[in-house]
């Protein structure tokens, strides 16, 4: 297991470093002059040029990448061109949001699939199967922008239970802070749950087909047991997979949602970013979406190994 | 009595029967073989009594084993009764236990759901023979083999000592040396539980070799029953003769070999990379195919038999020309096969596979299945033409070439895969386990038909099969592989019946065989 996860642990590395040249590469290619950009349409030459000296952009490609990706490593992003603050101090401020609600949506989602699915493979065939199957299919073909406002209409208007947006932060504790996750959360978690539920369903079924249940049945476990103490945890790797992909959609994929809650998500900040053409903010914020969605693949193929002996071998 | 008594066991699946009055009795401690082909209802009886029936079936009749119907039992009590009274195992081991937990868990949740039995789980698997030292309860399935798997299996459904152990096909998926190892484990068993078997097996010899009685199948109905040697030297009922007939069938072949040799295989060696150990290195490399030489001449058909995991199917690629070699020649009349092969050599050699689903793509009808080998040479005007000739020669109809693969039976389709790898006119046919999936009396009929093409096309036969009667009956030399090698070859009948090889003499005395006394033709 050891031998497994350092061998996850190189590959992990290697990911990172090409994905950081791409990035690099990518940004480069880019058309448009962050610093002709910021002194706007009526700057003289020799101002773009003083400032392009100033922001480090006249150093050569290979100079620039080391800078960058060193900085990274000490945790120095740099500085953003528009908002003239540290790029690090702005992602943490945002990522404050962000997670909490990927996690949240997350939760709700892995809360409602996990059961929903379970009910609908054991039913399968039976009106409760296609109720399901006909729910996860409005779940998925419905945007979740229209879901939000829809909740917004339900619980912040009519019922004022939830505010209807805005963040108040942390600061005032955990409660005020979760109340105003609520409905975005759930708004990112239908849709989402949806897609997990019909997938624990296909998977369940098609376990539940195994010869090791009938081995188990044989055994004179009923079809509830067999189900719980064999079908479920064979269950789980695709279970896992499409978890792991929910997670890095929803980091920066939750924009729509941030945008109908007024909340300050990394999906604005990204999106502000490269409207402005500030660049570094733009590099900086891709590239710790490429180390997140690296990160859970790791993580996923942990636990793939811890819940299949199969895969433990590196 | 306290044995097993089913009468007039019915059972009907949506409407349709596949049962019908099935009654017979197994005193304690006895072993039944339940034989016939695939169809014929032997596992429905088995997951009957095991209340274990697919979802819309309807079941009449009574199966009282002790003193309980264990057809009026509702799931609860039915539950009780699986794998306390009745063990149950199956055929395909490989899937049988699950993946996640380890060998020791399985087993000892047959005991701890029915609150525990005379013996603990590491105490069950040495029962069966698997050795605490080297496999351990702390294994996982995937650690072990086939034959290990099915005593991990047995070990399951002994638990808790019932009064009858079920087994379906319990080694047809094994090798033939683990396959007698098994059946020595279940009689052994038997004899020291107490328990009754109740054995289903499409192979007659199995049942010979240590059933007390035997029922014969056939479409659902119990035809002919009693003491096994009375039952097998009677053969009373006609299907009961068939059965025999077609197990022992030996095709009549009119080809001679001519000696010009079709193929030559010249010293190949083919390497796997050892598994990782660490980042960096690697074990030693896995010979699969360590120095093989052997040649297949005009009009003959070569066996080669060995056991799972002996190189047979590394060789069949190398042969094929699908991987590249580590060193050695193949060679097709004359023209080296290595990859790429260009079409030229390979339309000169065709292979049959297993299963014949798996090698078919089921939206493509069969005149585009049959006819796809035209790609090697350009389709020629007449390719309809060739394409209903070839389902003529192999006895299907010109007409079936409208139809899509899955309107087949299993003998059928292996009939199509046959016309597709004859109708461009190879030179060789590689049959790879080509029969091994069918029934004896279809695999009789498809045996017939390889010795009649042979004789029309003057084709050569490379034939690999794990199944040493199939081997005895259609090749005329035999190689025998063990380990990537081959350690003896020579004409069939000389191998088979005199054995050199210590390897060699240990696969032929695994083959379960009727006694011979009791073969002798029938005064009819």
């Amino acid at each position: 297991m050891a031998r497994f996860i350092a061998s996850r642990l190189v590959s992990l590395i290697l990911s990172l470093v090409v994905a950081s040249v791409a990035i690099f590469v990518v940004i480069e290619l880019v058309p448009g002059d962050p610093a002709g950009f910021m002194l706007g349409l009526n700057a003289t030459p020799e101002a773009i040029a003083a400032l392009r000296a100033e922001m480090g952009l006249t150093d050569g490609p290979l100079a620039r990448y080391l800078t960058w990706t060193g900085g990274m490593l000490t945790g120095d992003f740099g500085t953003s061109y528009t908002y003239k603050v540290p790029v690090a101090d702005l992602v943490a401020a945002r990522l404050w949001v962000s997670l909490p609600l990927t996690a949240y949506a997350l939760a709700l989602s892995t809360l409602i699939a996990v059961p929903v699915g379970l009910l609908a493979a054991s039913r399968r065939g039976r009106p409760a199967d296609f109720a399901v199957m006909g729910a996860t299919q409005l779940g998925i073909a419905v945007p979740n922008f229209w879901f939000a406002m829809l909740l917004v209409l339900v619980f912040a208007i009519t019922w004022r239970v939830f505010p209807s947006g805005g963040f108040p932060g942390w600061e005032d504790g955990l409660w005020p802070g979760l109340r105003a996750l609520t409905l975005p959360a759930v708004a990112l978690a239908l849709p989402q749950a949806s897609i997990l539920a019909r997938v624990m369903r296909s998977a369940l079924i098609e376990t539940l087909g195994q010869d090791y249940i009938r081995t188990a049945r044989a055994k004179g476990l009923s079809q509830g047991q067999s189900v719980r103490r064999h079908a479920l945890r064979n269950a789980l790797i695709p279970v896992m997979t499409i978890l792991g992909l929910q997670f890095s959609f929803l980091l920066a994929g939750a924009i729509i949602i941030e945008n109908v809650f007024f909340l300050p998500g990394l999906g604005r900040l990204i999106f502000q970013g490269i409207t402005q053409r500030d660049l570094i903010v733009v590099e900086s914020v891709v590239m710790l979406l490429v180390f997140a969605v690296i990160l859970v693949t790791f993580l996923v193929d942990v636990a793939y190994a811890l819940v299949d002996p199969r895969l433990r071998r590196a | 009595m306290s044995g097993l008594d089913v009468g007039g066991l019915s059972v009907t699946i949506h409407g349709t029967a596949v049962l019908t009055d099935v009654s017979f009795k197994m005193a304690p401690g006895e072993i039944l073989g339940l034989v016939g082909e695939s169809g014929s209802g032997k596992s429905m009886t088995a997951l009957a009594l095991m209340g274990l029936l697919p979802r819309g079936a309807e079941v009449d009749g009574r199966a009282v084993l002790g003193k309980t119907d264990l057809l009026s039992l509702d799931e609860r009590a039915m539950c009780r009764v699986r794998g306390r009274e009745i063990g149950m195992i199956f055929q395909e081991p490989m899937t049988a236990l699950n993946p996640l937990q380890t060998i020791g868990a399985q087993v000892a949740e047959a005991l701890a759901i029915h609150g525990g039995g005379a013996r603990g789980a590491g105490e069950l698997l040495a029962r069966v023979g698997l050795d605490p030292d080297r496999i351990g309860p702390g294994r996982y399935p995937h650690e072990l083999s086939g034959g290990q798997r099915q005593r991990v299996a047995i070990a399951i459904a002994i638990a808790l000592s019932p009064r009858l152990l079920v087994a379906d096909e319990p080694t047809t998926a094994l090798d033939v040396t683990s396959q007698a190892e098994i059946l020595d484990l279940l009689c052994d068993l038997v004899r020291d539980e107490g328990m009754g078997l109740l054995l289903i097996t499409h192979d007659l010899a199995v049942v010979a070799g240590i059933a007390d009685r035997v029922a014969v199948m056939q479409e659902g109905r119990i035809v002919e029953a009693g003491a096994t040697e009375a039952v097998f030297r009677t053969r009373s009922h006609p299907y009961t003769r068939a059965l025999f007939a077609a197990s022992s069938h030996v095709p009549k072949r009119i080809a001679a070999p001519s000696g010009v040799p079709v193929l030559t295989v010249d010293g190949v060696r083919r390497h796997y990379p050892g598994p990782r150990k660490g980042l960096l290195r690697r074990g030693a490399p896995v010979r699969a195919v360590d120095g093989v030489s052997l040649g297949v001449g005009r009009g003959e058909s070569v066996g080669l038999v060995g056991e799972s995991g002996c190189g047979k199917s590394t060789l069949t690629r190398a042969i094929l020309g699908l991987d590249a070699l580590d060193a050695g020649q193949v060679a097709l009349c004359g023209d080296a096969v290595m990859p790429p092969v260009p079409g030229e050599v390979r339309r000169r050699m065709q292979v049959v596979f297993q299963d014949p689903f798996g090698s078919f793509d089921p939206r493509w009808r069969v005149d585009r299945l049959v006819a796809e080998p035209f790609h090697l040479t350009g389709y020629p005007e007449d390719w309809r033409d060739k394409v209903a000739h070839a389902l003529v020669a192999v006895g299907l109809k010109p007409r079936d070439m409208e139809k899509y693969i899955h309107e087949f039976s299993g003998g059928q389709r292996q009939r199509i895969a046959i016309a597709r790898a004859i109708v461009i006119r190879p030179d060789l046919v590689i049959l790879d386990e080509a029969v091994s999936a069918l029934d004896v009396r279809v695999r009789a009929q498809i045996l017939d038909l390889l010795a009649d093409l042979q004789g029309e096309f003057g084709l050569s036969y490379l034939f690999i099969s794990h199944d040493l009667s199939v081997v005895r009956s259609i090749t005329d030399r035999v190689l025998v592989m063990q380990a990537g090698r081959i350690v003896e070859a020579g004409p069939t009948e000389r191998v088979l019946a005199a054995p050199e090889h210590p390897y060699t003499r240990r696969l032929v005395a695994a083959v379960p065989v009727i006694p011979a006394g009791w073969i002798t033709p029938q005064s009819a």
